[in-house]
């Protein structure tokens, strides 16, 4: 018998039980519509950890104040042992560094233009921002070295923030604000950057000179991190290593005492959000995993059940010339076609389900071929699992007993 | 030609009693021939068709079938000569009940290596006279109609012989007589007819009666006057309207 002819006799015989074909087929379509989400929101996890990467840069490291213990960067106290000096030494005294940028940080700080007050955070950054971070103005200047040696009192807006204080269309450089209860003036806006690898708005920002900021805005003699950018990334750990033992060796630590401060690479920020994403999803592919084996088990039974009310069916079709082997690759035909065609509607409800994900959350969907043959990959799995033994015992039917009576 | 020497089947009943539904059966079919095998039930004369039929095994004893030797045939050959060169029809015409009468009918091409099955199915349908009920489910035809659906399904691969197993033990008289007269009009046409049955008046349609009781054969001679059934089925219907108009 032809594979076609076995294909279609299947299906034939799936059309003529359809309460029995559609509940074999529910538990398919939810597992695989599950499954198809899950992959999917796996995938856009994924891809939301390479573009936060990205946008830190692939060949560049981080290095913040304070042991990671001590400070989370982002909050929590100020830590003062990072200096300014450190900076410069790292530029001068490391190998392929292409630029230093040191920043300092106040977060809630006051702002006011005309009648309009809001709160936001405040950088100090130097002129070297604009390289090390890829990131500049769309509107007016950055912060230029005269702003730095000058002390001047100019800020660059961050989109959301320029947004919150004037209104869409005017044009806000040369304005004065109120930041804290010092006036500075509007020298440029930034470009929009969205969300950071920490998921908060990188918009929500002024710039300061990162001179000003230290005497003006915070009084501090020390910065929050510094941005060190490499010529290529092939080095990124011999740097490490080399800024590590050149910071250790600034701040007069013995072997032995603890770091003062932490160095961040692109490597951790994606290890850190993959491991966070990763247990997420395995759970997912558990719960997901299960309701497909569930859907497999209710398969097996129904084709047992169906082996068994059929027979009399069996035994004709065997008198009439099928072979015991014609009778199981029947019913295996049976099961793997009705669980690829659950398959399919799974991926269908998944997309759709997918679909309304995206209006609800900020999530990154991705939906791939890769769902779509895993989809399939594991519907034709479940089906001849499934199928196997009902389909052994159909080809074990003895016609003359199934055809008695 | 059917060949059979020596014939025995053993069943193993639980508690090792063994049953002998068949003792040593030797006989001959020849092509054309239309035979009734005839016994009480019991008798053993349904084993002895599933055996002829390549459908059972024999315990002991050799089948030949035009010469070739089935009896040691394994599950695939054996599914091919039943496909290609038998015809079965059931007392309880065994239909798929959610299939129409048209998927009945294909159901041995499904299993050949024929082309054209629709075309093949519907011919056999006209032949037994239910060009207009082609796409009728089984629990929408009559016991006659079915059964003449179970023949057509029997012919349409053009076996040389069919084994029928009480055709008639479920229908009416009027029904019977059309079944008898369907079978009598296929082997006229040439084909092998072997009809299983307990009721004397049937089997004396056949041209040759075989008689079995408790697993032998205890009678094989020709009919020299088998009855017409067409005839039969003109006088029942004669009988009906004199009884209707009085």
């Amino acid at each position: 018998m032809t594979a076609s002819r076995t294909i279609s006799t299947a299906l034939k015989c799936l059309r003529r039980y359809r309460l029995r074909s559609f509940l074999m087929m529910i538990g398919i379509v939810v597992g695989i519509a599950a499954l198809t989400m899950v992959v999917s929101a796996g995938m856009g996890s994924q891809k939301r950890v390479m573009d936060r990467v990205k946008k830190f840069g692939l060949q560049s490291i981080m290095v913040w104040a304070g042991s990671e213990r001590m400070a989370r960067p982002g909050g929590g106290i100020p830590v003062n042992t990072l200096k300014l000096e450190d900076a410069e030494a790292i530029g001068k005294e490391i190998p392929g560094v292409a630029s230093v940028a040191p920043m300092g940080r106040k977060s809630g700080v006051e702002v006011k233009y005309q009648d309009r007050t809001i709160t936001t955070n405040i950088w100090g950054a130097s002129p070297s921002w604009v390289q090390a971070w890829d990131w500049g103005v769309s509107e007016g200047d950055f912060i230029d070295d005269e702003d730095m040696t000058g002390l001047n009192r100019v800020c660059i807006l961050g989109t959301t923030v320029y947004k919150a204080l004037f209104d869409s269309l005017a044009n806000p450089v040369g304005e004065r604000i109120m930041i804290g209860s010092v006036p500075f003036e509007v020298k440029g806006v930034m470009q929009s950057k969205g969300a950071s690898p920490r998921g908060g708005d990188m918009d929500n920002r002024i710039f300061v000179p990162l001179s000003t900021f230290m005497k003006r805005v915070d009084n501090v003699d020390y910065v929050s991190a510094v941005k060190v950018l490499l010529n290529n990334s092939g080095d990124i750990d011999k740097t490490v290593e080399q800024v590590r033992a050149l910071l250790r060796n600034r701040h007069q630590l013995g072997a032995g005492q603890p770091e003062d401060f932490t160095i961040v690479t692109p490597t951790e920020i994606a290890q850190v959000a993959k491991k966070v994403a990763g247990t997420f999803n395995i759970l997912l592919i558990i719960v997901s995993g299960i309701a497909l084996i569930a859907g497999g088990v209710v398969i097996a039974n129904l084709m047992l059940l169906s082996v068994n009310e059929r027979r009399r069916e069996i035994g004709l079709r065997m008198a009439v010339g099928a072979s015991s082997g014609d009778i199981q690759r029947q019913f295996l035909a049976e099961a793997v076609v009705i669980t690829l065609i659950g398959g399919l509607f799974g991926l269908l409800v998944g997309a759709l389900g997918i679909g309304m994900m995206r209006q609800f959350s900020k999530m990154p969907l991705v939906l791939s071929w890769v769902s779509v043959l895993i989809g399939m990959g594991f519907s034709g799995v479940v089906g001849i699992v499934a199928g196997y033994q009902p389909a052994k015992r159909a080809a074990r039917v003895q016609p003359v007993e199934a055809l008695r009576g | 030609m059917v060949q059979a020497h020596g014939i025995t089947k053993t069943y193993n009943k639980g508690s090792g009693a063994a049953v002998h539904a068949l003792r040593d059966v030797s006989l001959e079919i020849r092509p054309g021939e239309f035979v009734a095998i005839m016994g009480a039930s019991g008798s053993g004369k349904t084993t002895l068709m599933n055996i002829l039929g390549c459908l059972d095994k024999p315990s002991s004893g050799q089948l030949l079938l035009d010469g070739q030797e089935v009896s040691r045939m394994d599950d695939q050959a054996l599914a091919k000569v039943r496909n290609q060169k038998i015809g079965f029809v059931f007392q309880s015409f065994n239909l798929m009940p959610r299939a129409n009468a048209l998927e009945n009918v294909e159901l041995p091409l499904i299993y050949s290596d024929k082309a054209d099955i629709t075309r093949l199915s519907r011919q056999a349908l006209e032949s037994v006279g239910l060009k207009d009920r082609i796409h009728h489910l089984p629990s929408e035809l009559s016991g006659g109609q079915q059964q003449r659906v179970a023949i057509a399904r029997a012919i349409v691969n053009q076996p040389e012989i069919i084994f029928a197993d009480e055709p008639t033990g479920n229908l009416d008289t009027r029904s019977s007589y059309e079944i008898i007269a369907l079978f009598q009009q296929l082997n006229q046409q040439g084909k092998t007819v072997v009809l299983v049955t307990h009721e004397p008046d049937i089997a004396e349609y056949a041209k040759r009666i075989i008689k079995i009781s408790d697993g032998r054969i205890i009678g094989d001679q020709a009919n020299a006057s088998p009855k017409n059934a067409e005839l039969a089925l003109g006088k029942l219907t004669r009988e009906e309207v004199r009884h209707d108009s009085k």
